[in-house]
């Protein structure tokens, strides 16, 4: 395992930002790598892709090399996630083994060498959101805890907390329910309504119980843009003053 | 009787497809895709036989992963526990056949070495079949490992196709006489949470 330390600022489940979490990858030594990751988490709809446009923005103004890298999106994986959505074929360990696919992935062609570089990596959700969903579908959370030992510990993390009743709202306003992000597969209800529902509060539940193990910094996402933007503003740019942390 | 054949699942084949032709695997997706077509094929193809008393076939199972990865330098206790979901096979045969032998048979058949399987993301050698060599070399390294490891049964494949059958069948036949007669499988579906 990594060389577990006590908690300090940012550090999660005990290991310290920028270092593997479990076994990690042997042959991408990254110790000493200049750059920063900072995680944004959240539910579906509590608008961190909004949040994280405003960041960048306002990083690379003040010259800070950035890169996003957001859920999903592998070039090798995106098609083959997406076909396999739409197919009935997913059961809950292949659903995990996909995720951890996509974000393998993305951890060795775009996080990595962005740390190398001394690049800020804005992720639009990282490992937790898989942690929540494994947990949510019931496989053994060790196995899951094991699987990801390959992740590295962000810098920051950041949760964007939001209660049952507000997320259905948004949710319903912009873009409707989905079978996945109702949690259909689980056949909790036949109502996709009070599936998500369950489904959503499960996941909150989850997310909350990895807030303190892994450090998460939490902010209400009932509040108006700019007020979190703002909060998220003063935070960074605390952490990267206090850190080594320079525009490229 | 049901046969399985390592990395054929239609879930992950368009990835790996995909990835294998651009060279795009890293030793790492290479070795979580392998393990998703792993955990397809347990649930639709391994798990239903199982449980309906019948014998499975598997053409490679979880060690070739275990030699590979690690191989590519994956780390060996973290492939391991990938596969924990996995069924421990009631008996597992390993081929053993020395280097040399394995690139004579790939060159009498004359059949071009592919870029993965000769290690050839390594970059140990521009030559495929040098390639090849170094890789498939340390693979085998790790296998002498695994029939120590995991107790595998080893059968000498530098012998004819006739004389291998002839051992198999002799380590199954032994192998079933010591099971009992239409014996069915303990529900193994939950592998990852009976841990």
């Amino acid at each position: 395992m990594t060389d577990a330390i006590p908690q300090e600022n940012g550090a999660n489940a005990g290991v310290r930002p920028g270092h593997y979490y479990g076994y990690g990858i042997p042959y991408l030594p990254i110790d000493g790598y200049p750059g920063k990751i900072i995680a944004i988490e959240g539910t579906d709809g509590v608008g961190r892709s909004t949040q994280i446009r405003l960041l960048r923005e306002w990083l690379e103004v003040q010259g800070y090399g950035v890169i996003e890298t957001g859920w999903t999106r592998s070039t090798l994986m995106q098609p083959t996630i997406e076909l396999a959505k739409s197919s009935n074929t997913l059961n809950k360990l292949t659903f995990a083994l996909l995720y951890a696919t996509d974000f393998a992935d993305r951890l060795e062609k775009e996080v990595i060498p962005a740390l190398k570089a001394g690049f800020i990596v804005l992720a639009d959700r990282y490992i937790f959101t898989a942690l929540a969903r494994a947990q949510v579908r019931g496989i053994d959370r060790t196995w899951t805890r094991n699987l990801y030992g390959f992740a590295i510990a962000p810098h920051l993390v950041f949760y964007l907390k939001i209660d049952e009743r507000t997320l259905i709202r948004r949710v319903l306003e912009s873009r409707g329910m989905n079978f996945w992000e109702s949690g259909m597969d689980l056949k909790l209800a036949d109502d996709i309504h009070d599936s998500f529902r369950a489904y959503q509060r499960s996941l909150l539940r989850e997310y909350n119980s990895m807030a303190d193990e892994f450090g998460f910094r939490v902010l209400d996402a009932k509040r108006k843009v700019e007020a979190i933007q703002e909060e998220l503003r003063r935070q960074i740019g605390e952490f990267l003053a206090e850190s080594d942390s320079r525009p490229i | 009787m049901f046969v399985t054949e390592w990395n054929s699942s239609a879930l992950v084949k368009a990835a790996t497809k995909a990835g294998k032709k651009k060279n795009a695997l890293t030793p790492m997706t290479f070795s979580l895709l392998h393990a998703t077509d792993f955990a397809d094929r347990l649930l639709y193809n391994i798990i239903p036989p199982l449980k309906a008393g019948m014998i499975v076939l598997a053409d490679r199972y979880a060690y070739t992963a275990f030699a590979r990865d690690a191989t590519r330098g994956v780390d060996p206790r973290w492939v391991r526990e990938l596969y924990s979901f996995a069924v421990r096979p009631d008996l597992a045969v390993y081929f053993r056949v020395p280097i040399e032998v394995s690139v004579d048979r790939l060159m009498a058949r004359r059949v071009k070495l592919k870029f993965y399987e000769a290690g050839m993301d390594m970059g140990w050698s521009a030559s495929p079949i040098e390639s090849f060599r170094i890789f498939q070399g340390r693979v085998l390294e790790e296998y002498d490992r695994l029939v120590e490891e995991f107790g595998l049964d080893v059968i000498d494949a530098k012998t004819s196709i006739t004389e291998q059958q002839r051992a198999f069948r002799k380590v199954v036949t032994r192998h079933l006489a010591g099971a009992p007669e239409e014996q069915v499988e303990p529900e193994p579906v939950e592998a990852t949470e009976a841990r």
